[in-house]
């Protein structure tokens, strides 16, 4: 209620308000709020568990606790549930509204620095080492992969990113783009027909390595963060789609004459 | 592969589950298997690094897909598989994930955990070791979770 009343006086909108942990849920479901002002207690949970049943469908769900009680466990239980800032009662209108603007800005500020720093990089490093170990030259085009989902037809290579900031990264191209390319890196014929298998594991061994390329070169740019690479897992098959409701995804499209090879960096918004 | 390092990822399952309002889950099957998987539907890939490298793999049909995800949402029906249920499948494998690199991490082997990667398709395969990996198939109310688990 005094939430309510104090966001009066803002240009912030109440769009809906829960009074149990089963209604949040449902609301959530329903509205998709940019925030959410969480309480401690209701009546049939906490807020803790209900941000994290909240956090479980949405995880990039912005959760505020406010209540009488702001102590380390409270927090570090919260951090866990997906809670984003805890603020203690009684609070302010100056206090909520700078914490409300924080979190509505983390989003945007982190998509920048993918942007601007982290997969340009990865980019030129793709376009560099498809002609260095295939001697395929490329046009890149990368564009922000908006609904966050990739359908894949032929074969997926997915490699885990741990660190700061975590993620994965998922090489992906046809049938024919990935026969044509293990030849490439094999020094055969183009038209020779290569066997699947081995085609499978040249793209696997491949990406790998340019992946680690790519983590290398930014860690030696950021030196405060470390990235570090988890093994390939190969995904193959016919309209898989991939989706990355937790990341922030970027495609980088690599054009080359024997068709399209792509690189789909996502990375976690937070933790 | 060395079996014991099954038992954490086994362990998380059965902690983690019970906690979120599930039926005690109840292992049916291990076995040790070669090559590739064959996609039940429903895959969530998540990697880990550090101390041992790997890869697990959750793999499940869409249905039991949708029975998970309503039950995280505390019973709300989830009729089709859509980026909510998805979202929830993600933090679940995730969950039992950093779960399972905790009860590593007290065997000596500390982890880091990649982010989930869930794939949805009806005829998809997945390869997560050049050799052999273990599967655990794990039963939760007559559902059933395989879970495919590769150390280097």
């Amino acid at each position: 209620m005094m939430i309510k009343s104090m966001l009066a006086k803002t240009n912030f909108e109440v769009c809906a308000e829960a009074e149990t942990a089963v209604q949040a849920i449902d609301l959530y479901a329903k509205f998709r709020p940019d925030v959410v002002t969480m309480d401690m207690n209701l009546p049939d949970t906490d807020g803790i568990e209900c941000s994290r049943r909240i956090h479980a469908m949405d995880s990039r769900c912005k959760i505020m606790m406010v209540s009488a009680m702001k102590d380390a466990k409270l927090i570090m239980h919260g951090r866990l549930a997906g809670i984003s800032a805890f603020l203690q009662k009684p609070i302010n209108t100056n206090e909520l509204i700078d914490t409300l603007m924080v979190l509505c800005q983390n989003n945007i500020e982190a998509n920048i620095i993918y942007r601007e720093s982290y997969v340009p990089t990865y980019a030129k490093i793709l376009q560099d080492s498809l002609m260095e170990i295939a001697g395929i030259s490329s046009d890149i085009e990368i564009t922000a992969n908006q609904e966050g989902s990739i359908i894949v037809e032929g074969i997926a290579v997915v490699i885990g990113v741990v660190g700061e900031p975590r993620g994965r990264v998922i090489f992906h191209m046809g049938k024919d783009t990935m026969k044509a390319f293990a030849n490439a890196v094999l020094g055969r014929d183009r038209s020779y027909d290569a066997d699947e298998d081995e085609a499978q594991a040249t793209v696997e061994e491949t990406s790998n390595i340019i992946a680690g390329h790519a983590i290398s070169k930014i860690n030696d740019i950021i030196k405060d963060r470390e990235m570090r690479l988890t093994p390939p897992g190969l995904i193959f098959g016919s309209r898989i789609k991939f989706s990355s409701p937790e990341l922030t995804t970027f495609c980088i499209k690599a054009k080359t004459e024997i068709g399209d090879i792509y690189m789909n960096a996502g990375f976690a918004r937070s933790v | 592969m060395d079996v014991k390092l099954v038992n954490p990822f086994i362990n998380a399952f059965t902690a983690v589950l019970p906690q979120m309002g599930f039926p005690t889950p109840e292992r049916t099957g291990m076995s040790v298997k070669e090559k590739t998987i064959n996609s039940l539907g429903i895959t969530v890939l998540v990697g880990f690094t550090k101390e041992i490298r790997g890869n697990v793999c959750y793999n499940m049909s869409e249905d039991t897909a949708k029975f998970i995800a309503s039950t995280m949402m505390m019973g709300m029906p989830v009729e089709t598989f859509d980026e909510m249920a998805q979202s929830a499948i993600s933090e679940m494998s995730n969950m039992l994930t950093a779960t399972a690199a905790t009860n590593l991490t007290a065997l000596g082997k500390e982890v880091d955990i990649s982010t989930p990667s869930l794939s949805v398709g009806e005829d998809f395969q997945i390869k997560i070791a050049p050799g052999q990996f273990l599967v655990v198939t794990m039963d939760i109310g007559g559902h059933v979770v395989e879970i495919n688990i590769a150390v280097e």
